[in-house]
């Protein structure tokens, strides 16, 4: 291997202001090789989606890996209640003091004097509210893969667009109606997808607003991934699509957006988990220069 | 003035593997000067790790602080270990099962439980054949790699075989030419595997030589132990009241039959190795750890 992995104990996200001394994290450290030169800008994965350190089908192991054969240092952690951590789970809305924590221990350990923070699903988001948050100067980049920010009406309105709208086209779907196939919750699931699109938003700022908020007032550069497979990320790109803070803080030239064609969720099929390695780390080399 | 103890991490650390590589350990240090017993822990196929791992961390904690020295390993190219998933074989894993038996015990002492979960109960089933000695070597040879010490089994939610839980994982291609994630034409992974080629699903990839390995994995008993051990079966049910299956009462009597003093249960709870998000199993943890724990001593 061309690398070397550590395991690190991450402890000091403290909650409240006692500090929670329940909250240490077991973190994978992954560095170049001893010999090779480390680069300046570590990435930090965030993990969403009740997965642990390692990522479905360790996806996050390999990305880490190589990263780290390029000459990154790369941590990956499991947040408090997952994984190999103990303690209560924390919502993903309520992570930014251990992602804090995180990057601590990264600069600790690597010497890096930047950090990438690469998120998937609501890892992805958290990591927008980690900004929001903490406004940490030392993140510099962002790489969000399927960003998560379902609502009942933005997840309506993707399922009228993206499903309904296919099915509608589909000659099947008109003879097993005309055949009595189509149950009648099929009809009133469609009628309830559209009742919710037109509900009215909540007064107070949602998720998704501090999300978009912190993104507006990122400085760094973002790659924004979305698998062309995935309601995860299609319901981001139709928040791009639809809503102006969204829309304006994507069409900034420090936003690179990439759509990774046949991609699930996850980015299972070898391919997709490849080009996603090699977009990161090419974008990664158009951040350090 | 000292802080409160962590409620703490396990000692996490890359144990070095005879190919060179390095697999990932967590040693749970028992509460206490004297250790109730050693437990090695090994883990289930594929995405089943990941489902499991906080019910896993859950019931490592709760051994550790009930006394007993609980060893976990990422087998290679599973977890933290090093190498890809396309590069295990079910020999590499035995060996790598062997290797972390030896760290534990040089460790700590006390009985040796090998805890397995699901495939891991198929793993953990050939390790205790390797580190019992048979019969005809007796105890007085002390032979057997386990130095004729005797041998427990925890096993959760086994497997009835790896030919089963195989065509269970192959069926996940099927479903994923279904949802139009993998190219229809391809052939079928079995036939694939058969023609010594690796096959890609859900993510990982299976090499023929891992699949053939998995498939001949059997839950057989080793031969009569020449001394007592123990097999404590744990099954999750959503039946009221939990009750085990009907392979599980066939398998439970074969144990007997060949000398194994057994303790099966079904205990309430999710079939958590299912999904990533599966939910919690107290109800299992309460009943290993009560299965494990030699009753109080009766008062004189």
């Amino acid at each position: 291997m061309n690398i070397r992995e550590q395991a690190l104990e991450i402890t000091g996200a403290s909650r409240g202001a006692g500090g929670d001394p329940a909250s240490a994290m077991l973190g994978i450290l992954s560095m170049p090789a001893a010999g090779m030169e480390v680069q300046r800008t570590a990435i930090v994965i965030v993990v969403g989606g009740a997965q642990y350190r390692v990522g479905s089908h360790r996806q996050f192991v390999q990305l880490a890996r190589r990263l780290a054969g390029a000459g990154h240092p790369v941590l990956r952690f499991d947040l408090p209640g997952m994984g190999d951590s103990p303690g209560a789970s924390v919502p993903f809305e309520q992570t930014a003091p251990h992602i804090g924590a995180a990057i601590d221990a990264t600069v600790r350990a690597s010497g890096a004097h930047r950090i990438v923070l690469w998120g998937l699903c609501d890892g992805a988001s958290a990591s927008l509210l980690y900004l929001q948050a903490r406004r940490d100067a030392r993140v510099a980049g962002l790489v969000l893969l399927n960003p998560w920010v379902r609502s009942e009406a933005g997840l309506a309105r993707t399922r009228v667009k993206h499903y309904y709208r296919q099915r509608l086209l589909e000659p099947a779907f008109w003879r097993k109606l005309w055949a009595g196939g189509v149950g009648l919750k099929a009809l009133r699931d469609l009628g309830r997808n559209l009742r919710s699109m037109r509900r009215k938003r909540p007064q107070s700022l949602s998720f998704q607003e501090l999300m978009a908020l912190a993104w507006q007032g990122f400085e760094g550069k973002t790659l924004l991934i979305l698998s062309t497979r995935d309601v995860t990320a299609q319901e981001f790109a139709e928040c791009l699509a639809s809503d102006a803070p969204w829309r304006q803080a994507a069409q900034r030239p420090t936003v690179t957006r990439h759509d990774l064609q046949g991609a699930d969720h996850t980015c299972s099929q070898p391919a997709s988990q490849q080009e996603v390695e090699a977009l990161t780390l090419r974008w990664l080399a158009t951040l350090t220069r | 003035m000292s802080l409160p103890p962590q409620a703490g991490l396990p000692q996490a650390f890359f144990l070095e593997a005879a190919d060179g590589g390095q697999r990932f350990c967590l040693y749970h240090a028992p509460r206490g000067d004297r250790p109730l017993g050693r437990v090695l822990y090994l883990h289930p196929f594929a995405e089943e790790l990941n489902c499991t791992r906080r019910v896993v961390a859950a019931q490592a904690r709760a051994l550790a602080k009930a006394g007993y020295a609980v060893l976990q390993i990422d087998l290679l190219g599973c977890g933290d270990s090093s190498g890809d998933f396309a590069d295990a074989t079910w020999d590499a894993w035995l060996a790598d099962a062997l290797a972390a038996h030896r760290w534990l015990a040089a460790r700590a002492g006390g009985p040796i439980w090998l805890w397995g979960l699901r495939a891991g109960a198929l793993l953990a089933t050939q390790l205790a054949s390797r580190l019992l000695p048979s019969p005809a070597e007796g105890v007085r040879e002390g032979a057997g790699e386990g130095g004729g010490e005797p041998v427990h089994l925890l096993l959760w939610q086994p497997v009835a075989s790896g030919q089963q839980l195989l065509q269970q994982f192959l069926r996940l291609h099927s479903a994923s030419q279904w949802l139009g994630a993998s190219p229809g034409d391809a052939p079928a992974p079995a036939q694939a595997l058969a023609q010594g080629q690796t096959v890609h699903i859900a993510g990982y990839a299976l090499s023929p030589t891992l699949a053939q390995g998995l498939g001949l994995a059997r839950l057989t008993p080793p031969a009569p132990p020449a001394v007592t051990s123990r097999l404590v079966w744990l099954e999750l049910s959503s039946a009221q009241p939990p009750t085990l299956g009907a392979s599980a009462d066939r398998a439970v009597a074969a144990w007997r039959a060949a000398g194994w003093q057994v303790q099966a249960q079904a205990v309430a709870g999710p079939a958590f190795w299912q999904t990533v998000d599966g939910g919690d199993a107290p109800a299992l943890i309460d009943a290993t750890l009560a299965a494990l724990t030699p009753a109080a001593a009766p008062m004189p």
